[in-house]
């Protein structure tokens, strides 16, 4: 288990970080977190795709979980605050995993206006709504650049994952 | 990788795929979701997931804090000497199956070990074997010897109550008296905890709590742990009282493991509980020692 803190913890701290009220909050998030890859890990098949993707997906659906029974509460963060994210290059993205290379690659395809999306969604945890009025943006916009980039993203992982079985 | 159908989601089942990967669903949302066509819909759902999850790997991450890592390390610990029965007993059939997957990526070793101890316990709780009912990943099953004695009746589950008196018969148990406080839902309620720290189990028992609907609210637990900043509790669950219950005994399913139980509260909130209790109703409060 201290293996699997060491290779996870830095993934799972940040997404919890990003996604949670305070620092407090991150820090609980992170250890249920964890207790659920431990209660999970039975699930994990390889053929689905790789172990950093596993726990993403873990710690994306719990985070959000916590986050929605928290949105009566006043925003994580003011807007202000939030840091604009300096996205891998495929290249280094390609040492964390391979999805997050062809991730990197889909990201470069698309315009910043959509990229901008992407992050304030899924890497700041704001709503549709809430990014629709932090970008001054129709949320008809939001919604269709946040379909479209997670679309292309997934077009590339899965013409990644045909060429992988192709070879294998 | 990609959804094996050729039929493909509507505009209106794509946006609420997309906002759940990325927000979640409110319950009318959700409703929505699932009366459309609910395995074209889990199909996508996991390819949604996945690309979410991929974009966040491209982004950089944090080092983990120390002191989070040792809470980590003992939280390990602990989930490792009382936890993973439960999943064993869980994992059931499928568990065999998935474990061999597992040992195909040498580049998740970490969950082919994990996997591994899954099913070493798993194969510890089924013993003796003729006590057992056959799962799904046996597939021979010998034919019972003709003088086989006939089998005892089952035994019932034991009651909650069953249960909280033999935890308190434990030596190592921990029992904390509960004190009503001045709200007026919670007058005339006695109660207390008990608490086992080795197995992270226990009971709440109360007398005189008043029942409650659970679509206007519920009650919920707050565990108070000494290792801890004590302005953030653990979550220990929310739980219902029916109508005329005189007496309720309920198990307590804590969020997070509890190194050194200091305090309990139950407060009254919304449906389904808060991460954050704005202490409004506190019903009683007990503290250890």
């Amino acid at each position: 288990m201290r293996e699997c803190i060491d290779q996870y913890g830095a993934l799972v701290w940040s997404l919890a970080r990003r996604l949670s009220r305070t620092p407090s909050d991150a820090e609980d998030a992170t250890q249920e977190i964890f207790l659920d890859i431990w209660r999970s890990a039975g699930r994990f098949d390889a053929t689905q795709g790789s172990d950093k993707v596993f726990v993403a997906m873990i710690a994306r659906r719990r985070l959000i979980d916590r986050l929605r029974k928290t949105t009566s509460e006043p925003a994580m963060a003011p807007v202000e605050v939030l840091e604009s994210v300096a996205w891998s290059d495929p290249g280094t993205a390609s040492e964390t995993s391979p999805e997050a290379a062809q991730a990197a690659r889909a990201l470069r395809e698309l315009r910043p206006e959509q990229r901008q999306v992407l992050e304030l969604g899924l890497l700041h945890g704001l709503s549709q709504s809430e990014i629709a009025a932090r970008l001054g943006m129709p949320l008809g916009t939001v919604k269709s650049f946040m379909r479209r980039g997670l679309i292309k993203v997934r077009e590339f992982l899965n013409v990644d994952a045909k060429s992988v079985s192709e070879r294998v | 990788m990609s959804p094996g159908s050729q039929d493909q989601p509507d505009d209106a089942m794509v946006d609420l795929l997309v906002k759940q990967v990325t927000e979640g669903l409110s319950p009318a949302e959700q409703r929505a979701l699932d009366v459309l066509d609910s395995a074209l819909a889990s199909e996508h759902l996991r390819e949604f997931e996945r690309a979410a999850a991929a974009i966040t790997l491209a982004a950089p991450v944090q080092a983990l804090p120390p002191s989070l890592r040792a809470r980590l390390e003992e939280q390990a610990q602990i989930h490792a000497a009382s936890a993973t029965h439960v999943q064993a007993l869980r994992a059931t059939g499928t568990a065999a199956a998935e474990a061999r997957r597992v040992s195909r990526s040498a580049s998740a070793g970490w969950f082919a070990a994990a996997a591994c101890l899954l099913l070493a316990l798993f194969g510890w709780f089924r013993s003796p074997p003729s006590s057992v009912a056959p799962t799904a990943d046996v597939h021979v099953t010998a034919p019972p010897p003709a003088t086989m004695p006939p089998l005892p009746a089952p035994k019932e589950p034991p009651t909650a109550a069953e249960e909280r008196a033999a935890l308190l018969a434990k030596a190592e148990s921990r029992k904390i008296t509960l004190g009503a406080t001045k709200d007026p839902a919670a007058a005339g309620v006695t109660g207390d905890v008990v608490w086992d720290p080795a197995t992270q189990t226990g009971f709440l028992h109360f007398v005189g709590l008043a029942p409650n609907d659970p679509q206007v609210h519920q009650y919920q637990l707050w565990i108070f742990d000494g290792g801890r900043d004590k302005r953030y509790p653990v979550d220990g669950g929310v739980f219902n009282v029916p109508a005329n219950a005189g007496e309720v005994v309920i198990p307590i399913h804590a969020e997070l493991p509890i190194v050194k139980l200091a305090a309990v509260a139950v407060t009254i909130e919304k449906p389904g509980g808060v991460v954050v209790s704005s202490r409004d109703h506190v019903i009683v409060l007990g503290t250890a020692g």
